[in-house]
């Protein structure tokens, strides 16, 4: 921590000393290396924190530019008044270019954005008002009082401060709990949805934090070079972005910093050679994504690893973290008995295939339901649709007396549904704990303001959330894994995890799927004990199992399904003796003799 | 009326191109699920090879194409033997892979035949047709036969060939058809080379009627990605009906919008992708939880 401190304090003593080292034209370099560096942190904040492909960050960039440049010369408002109108400008087309991010992801997301970037570049180069293929000359100097900002000198310490402020802004967000929803989403945005985090709002707030960033640069670039011309927003320009994050590691801010100082130099010492520094950067980004996915910024982590491996570095050999016990709920009175998810005649159909048919069940409050039945028979679309990912055909889902049928998975999750996924879905690249603080989290993204306005009141948000996830980090015996990613602990341990993040939202309703699944006779005993003391707390719990011990000597009701229906629903011992399950299971005698009949019939 | 159907019939050659430059796409995606954002530059590399064989060494025109098409299908299996490492692991990462090779393969056009372009005289120098008072160029009419034979022999390709099916099979499960027998990696570099090879047959096709030059690829390839996610990513005729579809926006758009046009077609294909993300025929993927 003191090393990181001293560290932040000599880089800032360098950039502060760094103009008197350099001439005229090297201070010009520096200050639209700064530029680039602050897009480079909203691409990364965009693209590596949140997930969502932006090809058209330097397009936010130039209309920023030509706001402020077709603000001060055509309207004659002052610089700083253009600029702040600027922002504004550039914060409602970011949101734009982010709405097709609600409804498409990946590369339909990067066409989209780059075509809406395209579009943008086409209306400046013919409209009249933007000077068409010449540009704009003679934007106004930035006044401050008392420093000349016409000199490139006072120029590059105005872009420090921004910059500085912009870098710990950025680094801010993606420390507390708004960028830890945001890795969530990028993880899996299906499982943050079922942790309540508002997906679609986070996307537009992830464009939104881009445009702000392309905004402050591009406001600064007309300030700097006080012309502006369409082909410094060229996709090319573009491109050379996105190699810098690339190259730098998308996934850490800081990273992105180093990326697009490291290309710009580079570009600077082949100024004379565009196309071969064009050459360069191509190759290094196909080298970086083949052999070093993270970037700079993951070479360390990759450069100990490798050490660890050759044996010049010794591994930390003490003894594996063990995981503790589970420490039970206080347990509540058992609240009177009424109908906490009524799912009344839902059907679902994938085209052709009826995953789902006129399925009707009700679960009482605090009961423990198992539902079984034999694979694709529509256990987990249930839960899908009763979590909101799937919507049904037809039919309604209620929870309590609130229909809850089209509602959206975080709307579902806010309103008391948690659940857990057959396949584990923990957020691979947060640690254990982070997996539980996006659960934990509570506040809604409308909540962001506050990073604006009030940053002390985010910073003690989550320093309560912390301590919040130490406790539930304990209760579950998970603390000596806290610091783990999800993908080293062992199986049993992850689904453990994941239990625990479901928990920490405080459900009303639990939904398991296949809790069992993977673990061993002494982890399945510990299941069932978690299992009884969440239900014990006053949580209804359904769960889908084929671990019939489990299900028999837990549930207190067992609903049954074969080929998208319900066959059967009662005690665990009703329904082990109910023939159609026997059937079901085991395949009917008199049924399979039926079968070389009807060939016999049809060949006659 | 007169004027609409002379407009149509302007973007249906460019459409016919919109469309190979999509089947392109729309083949890669479909086996590997990946989209190849450097198929555009290698439409332009094919444009420059056939024209390069077209103008200096007085090759036939149909000779040039063949062995531009020989060219850029040796890019396409580079492209994919180096990002083999990234097939089904990370989608986003190739992407950014793709962009990287987008970007060398521009700077080495640059290098190879300069910034700036050169245009190609048409190979069919005969007048236009007069049909009905419409006005057709006969080139037209050979590149909309072109791309119609190319579209054939590909869904041939794919439904009666061994190999075009071990392909399908591998776009539907790549680990079931590893699991039967079947080289995922060889049968990628297939679809990548055949791919490819589409997009140097655009290339080759789209040099009379455009002029060619080093940045030509970012313009076709965006518009031929639209296309291709217009008519429902990752299907045969989709990506035909898309490049039509894109082909006769284009031309509206430039008779009624001028300078504007690109600026339009990208508006309308944003609003039209956001209404149907699956395209015309595209099939809706389900989330698996």
């Amino acid at each position: 921590m003191k090393l990181r401190v001293a560290g932040i304090g000599v880089l800032a003593v360098l950039a502060w000393l760094l103009p008197y080292q350099l001439d005229s034209y090297l201070i010009h370099v520096a200050n639209v290396v700064i530029l680039f560096a602050i897009l480079a942190i909203g691409l990364g904040l965009v693209m590596g924190i949140a997930g969502q492909i932006n090809l058209a960050q330097v397009a936010l960039f130039g209309v920023a530019s030509y706001a402020t440049a077709i603000l001060t010369t055509r309207a004659g408002f002052g610089f700083w008044t253009a600029a702040a109108l600027a922002m504004l400008i550039v914060a409602a087309i970011g949101l734009l270019i982010g709405t097709p991010a609600l409804r498409m992801q990946s590369h339909y997301l990067g066409i989209v954005t780059l075509g809406l970037a395209l579009a943008l570049t086409n209306w400046v180069t013919n409209a009249h008002i933007a000077g068409g293929a010449e540009g704009i000359t003679g934007i106004p100097a930035p006044t401050l009082p008392g420093i000349d900002l016409r000199n490139d000198y006072f120029f590059y310490y105005l872009e420090l401060v921004v910059f500085a402020l912009a870098l710990a802004f950025g680094l801010f967000v993606v420390r507390t709990p708004l960028g830890r929803k945001m890795r969530a989403m990028r993880d899996d945005s299906l499982a943050a949805g079922a942790v309540g985090v508002e997906v679609p709002q986070l996307r537009m707030t992830a464009f939104f934090l881009a445009s702000l960033y392309g905004g402050v640069a591009g406001v600064l670039y007309a300030g700097l070079i006080r012309y502006v011309a369409p082909e410094t927003f060229s996709i090319a320009n573009m491109f050379l972005l996105l190699a810098m994050v690339i190259i730098g590691g998308r996934q850490s801010l800081v990273g992105c910093v180093v990326g697009a100082v490291a290309l710009s130099l580079l570009r600077e010492v082949l100024v004379d050679y565009p196309t071969y520094a064009q050459v360069a950067y191509g190759t290094i980004v196909v080298l970086t994504v083949v052999f070093a996915p993270t970037g700079l910024a993951g070479l360390p982590v990759r450069a100990r690893g490798l050490l660890q491996r050759l044996g010049w570095l010794r591994r930390d050999t003490g003894a594996p973290p063990k995981l503790g016990d589970f420490r039970p709920y206080d347990a509540v009175e058992r609240p009177a008995e009424q109908v906490i998810l009524r799912i009344d005649d839902v059907s679902m159909h994938f085209r052709g295939l009826k995953a789902l048919q006129e399925v009707t069940m009700e679960i009482s409050t605090g009961e423990i339901r198992g539902i079984v039945g034999p694979n694709g028979s529509g256990k987990t679309t249930l839960f899908n649709v009763v979590s909101g990912l799937y919507r049904p055909t037809s039919g309604r889902v209620w929870l309590g007396e609130q229909d809850m049928t089209a509602a959206r998975p975080h709307t579902l999750a806010r309103a008391g549904i948690a659940r857990t996924f057959q396949n584990l879905r923990l957020f691979p690249l947060l640690t254990v704990r982070e997996n539980l603080l996006v659960a934990l989290d509570q506040t809604s993204v409308l909540g962001s303001w506050r990073y604006a306005l009030w940053q002390p009141g985010v910073w003690r948000q989550d320093r309560a959330l912390r301590r919040q996830a130490d406790e539930l980090l304990d209760r579950f015996g998970l603390t000596a894994f806290a610091d783990a990613a999800p993908g080293e602990l062992p199986y049993g341990t992850q689904r453990r995890v994941e239990i625990a993040r479901a928990m920490a939202r405080s459900p009303r309703l639990l939904l398991l799927d296949e809790p069992a699944a993977g673990l061993n006779g002494e982890e399945v005993r510990q299941l069932s004990e978690i299992v009884r003391s969440i239900r014990a707390a006053g949580v209804t719990v359904v769960l889908i199992e084929h671990n019939m011990g489990l299900v028999m000597s837990l549930c207190e009701r067992v609903t049954v399904f074969a080929s998208g229906r319900v066959i059967a629903d009662g005690t665990p011992a009703e329904v082990a003796r109910a023939p159609q399950v026997v059937e079901a299971y085991l395949g009917d005698s008199a049924m399979s003799s039926d079968v070389p009949v009807a060939t016999a019939t049809e060949a006659a | 009326m007169q004027v609409f159907l002379q407009t149509f019939i302007g973007g249906m050659s460019l459409g016919a191109i919109y469309a190979l430059v999509a089947l392109g796409f729309s083949l890669v995606f479909r086996t590997m699920g990946l989209v190849n954002f450097s198929h555009g530059n290698v439409v332009m590399i094919g444009a420059y090879l056939a024209s390069t064989f077209y103008l200096s060494t007085k090759l036939p025109f149909a000779l040039a194409m063949a062995l531009a098409i020989g060219g850029t299908g040796l890019i396409g299996v580079i492209i994919e033997r180096v990002l083999r490492p990234l097939e089904n692991k990370d989608f986003d990462l190739m992407l950014i892979g793709t962009i990287g090779f987008g970007i060398v393969l521009e700077a080495v056009a640059i290098i190879i035949w300069g910034a700036t372009g050169n245009a190609v005289p048409n190979p069919v120098p005969t007048g236009p047709l007069e049909v009905l008072g419409l006005r057709i160029r006969t080139y037209d009419l050979v590149v909309l036969a072109i791309a119609a034979a190319a579209a054939v022999l590909l869904v041939f390709f794919l439904q009666s060939t061994k190999r075009g099916a071990a392909m399908q099979a591998v776009a539907m499960d790549h680990e079931a058809a590893t699991a039967v027998g079947i080289h995922v990696g060889r049968s990628n570099a297939i679809a990548f080379m055949l791919g490819a090879g589409l997009a140097a047959l655009a290339g080759g096709l789209v040099g009379p009627l455009l002029y060619v030059n080093p940045t030509m690829g970012g313009a076709l390839g965006i518009k031929g990605f639209a296309a291709a996610i217009l008519g429902g990513f990752g299907s045969i005729p989709g990506a035909i009906v898309g490049g039509f579809a894109i082909g006769v926006l284009d031309a509206f758009t430039a008779g009624h919008f001028q300078g504007y046009s690109e600026l339009v077609t990208f508006l309308v294909f944003t609003v039209i992708i956001m209404i149907r993300p699956t395209g015309i025929f595209g099939e809706r993927t389900v989330n698996r939880a």
